[in-house]
């Protein structure tokens, strides 16, 4: 179960809701398998970034340092669908790191409708859906 | 003994620390201690294979090992080893199909659909792909007309330059009856005729701190063909900011370098050269000339990097600076770092917007024509001086083979670097005017000549090309 505090949970909504008609990702920062700040990140997709998002691993490393120096954790990352419902992915799955929960929103012409989250495993072959409570 | 940090979800497979004091002379020796102290992390690293997982990298102090000996780097005492993940995804493309290719289309790229590293998919790639290219000169002819002739969906190029005939021994997008024309014009119309399938936005403008972030944003990687200082760090600043990539080329007589720059994880060009050389010390292909095929080799090794970059195959030019000489014809590499401690792409930045990058290389602000300054003549008056029959030394201190490509018949010519060795057959008490091509180098003359105890000695302003066009048109310019 993944729970996301209100205040993390609008600046993943509202971040999704900018980056649209494309991708956004960032890293869900909290303890105890709360989340409690929500850290959007930049999209460095060489390609078209309306179905794909990569996140530097340099910002991940920084978010990772600086949220341990306040005692804090990475949960795990979130990204959009834009115009897409909020499942996990042929190509989720292919990229996935089963050290996270994935959260998923799906983003509808520029407004949240929708989100998941899910626990990928390490072969990258299933992702179950896990509880995401948010709000 | 190396320090190895434990990303967040894997602590609780070692012994809740968030790091790890281990042995190891090599990056793979230290994860292989650290697998063999805790058993239930080596599942979350490796395969079955035994092989990294696809989605663990791994860096020491800040340097991605992809771009080093990857498992084989070498660690040493007082190293930090992080363990980072990669993170991507997307949806499937399923829900939104990028555009689909034409039949022309299809045949047009056959022989790139027929290859499975491209593919139809990768065809689409290249379709849907933006890419900036700075420069239509002597590295843009190629890259223009190869990506267009690849299929890059979209090229933004920006120049505001004229075509003339000295560009024609290299810039092979413009032809004889281009000269006049803007490059823009004419290097878009000779990429719409290899491929009217692409889309090319023109912008006319000089690349500056104020439009370069608003230009660039649009464009999923770019690509540096120009050949001055200012220009360089400012598209190496402006692409770190917004983190796209730069594909990184130069040129210079016989030798050229290339590599990618502002790649996540990889350095950036001010990692390679954190200060631009003082203004003068290396000449540009105007002043030391350039084989006119060699762009050709340098653009077109850039060129590769983009279509690689955009297919998301390969390895790229990634901490690595290419060198090409073609006199010898041999290729060497460098490795290339990110500096933890750069001033843009480092740990802790201290840039976080454009600056001016004219005064940051020393390059005075010509928006005018100065005065000459004292020091120096303006050709006019040189003319004046010879006509009136003053008695004056005027030397010219460009090489031999400049000499014989034109010259003023009243100079005597001493090349700047003979100077010192014959500095003797010179009257310190003689007025003295020096001069070359552009009035660089005989500035240095005259410098050297001050030093040296002479007072009476100017540089003639603007050199030679001056000369042509203000006293002697019949005189060549080159």
């Amino acid at each position: 179960m993944l729970r996301v505090e209100k205040q993390a949970w609008d600046a993943m909504v509202s971040h999704a809701e900018r980056i649209f008609p494309k991708e956004c990702c960032g890293v869900m920062v909290g303890s105890d398998g709360v989340v409690k700040e929500a850290v959007p990140l930049a999209n460095v997709y060489t390609g078209p970034q309306e179905d794909f998002f990569v996140m530097d691993p340099m910002d991940l490393n920084r978010v990772d340092r600086e949220s341990r120096e306040r005692g804090l954790d990475v949960l795990g990352v979130f990204h959009s669908h834009p115009d897409c419902d909020a499942y996990f992915s042929k190509r989720d799955l292919e990229n996935s790191c089963s050290w996270f929960s994935y959260v998923v929103l799906s983003i509808k012409n520029g407004r949240f409708d929708h989100a998941n989250s899910y626990r990928p495993d390490f072969n990258q072959k299933e992702a179950p859906k896990e509880e995401l409570i948010y709000g | 003994m190396a320090k190895v940090l434990i990303p967040t979800p894997l602590r609780q497979y070692a012994g809740k620390q968030d790091s790890v004091e281990l042995q190891g002379g090599t990056v793979g020796e230290v994860l292989a201690s650290l697998t063999a102290e805790y058993g239930d992390l080596r599942r979350h690293l490796y395969t079955d294979e035994g092989k990294l997982r696809s989605f663990v990298n791994v860096y020491v102090n800040d340097d991605d090992i992809r771009y080093l000996n990857k498992e084989a780097t070498p660690v040493k005492d007082g190293d930090t080893v992080s363990i980072v993940p990669s993170i991507a995804g997307g949806t499937s493309g399923v829900e939104a199909p990028p555009a689909a290719l034409s039949k022309d289309e299809i045949l047009r790229y056959s022989r790139h659909l027929i290859m499975p590293e491209v593919g139809m998919d990768g065809q689409l790639k290249l379709k849907n792909a933006k890419v900036a290219l700075i420069g239509t000169g002597g590295l843009g002819a190629p890259l223009g007309m190869y990506l267009a002739a690849a299929g890059v969906g979209r090229i933004g190029l920006v120049d505001f330059d004229v075509v003339d005939f000295t560009n024609l021994q290299r810039q092979v997008i413009h032809g004889t009856k281009d000269v006049g024309r803007k490059k823009l014009d004419s290097a878009a119309e000779t990429m719409l005729d290899i491929n009217p399938y692409v889309e090319i936005d023109r912008h006319e403008v000089a690349l500056t701190s104020e439009n370069a972030l608003e230009i660039l944003k649009d464009y999923d990687l770019v690509v540096d063909g120009t050949d001055n200082f200012p220009t360089r760090y400012l598209v190496n600043d402006a692409c770190v900011l917004l983190k796209k990539p730069n594909v990184y080329g130069s040129i210079f007589r016989f030798e050229g370098q290339a590599t990618v720059f502002a790649y996540p994880g990889g350095p950036c060009y001010r990692c390679l050269y954190p200060e631009p050389p003082p203004p003068g010390l290396v000449p540009s292909c105007a002043e030391g000339g350039v084989l006119g095929i060699l762009p050709g080799v340098i653009g077109l090794i850039q060129a590769t990097e983009t279509v690689k970059l955009i297919l998301g195959s390969g390895e790229p030019l990634v901490g690595r600076l290419l060198l090409y000489d073609a006199l010898a014809m041999r290729f060497r590499e460098l490795k290339l770092r990110r500096n933890p401690d750069c001033p843009v792409c480092g740990d802790h930045p201290t840039i976080h917007e454009l600056i001016d990058y004219q005064q940051f290389c020393g390059v005075p602000n010509q928006a005018h024509e100065p005065a000459p300054a004292e020091g120096e003549i303006d050709p006019v008056e040189v003319k004046a001086k010879i006509d009136r029959g003053e008695p004056f030394v005027l030397i010219d201190v460009r090489e031999p083979h400049e000499y014989q490509i034109c010259r003023i018949p009243y100079a005597r010519l001493i090349p700047l670097g003979d100077l010192p060795k014959r500095v003797n057959e010179l009257d310190s008490a003689d007025e003295i005017v020096a001069h070359c091509k552009s009035g660089v180098r005989s500035a240095k003359a005259v410098d050297f000549l001050k030093q040296a105890g002479f007072k009476k000695v100017r540089n003639m302003k603007g050199g030679i090309l001056a000369w042509s066009d203000k006293v002697d048109p019949s005189v060549a310019k080159y």
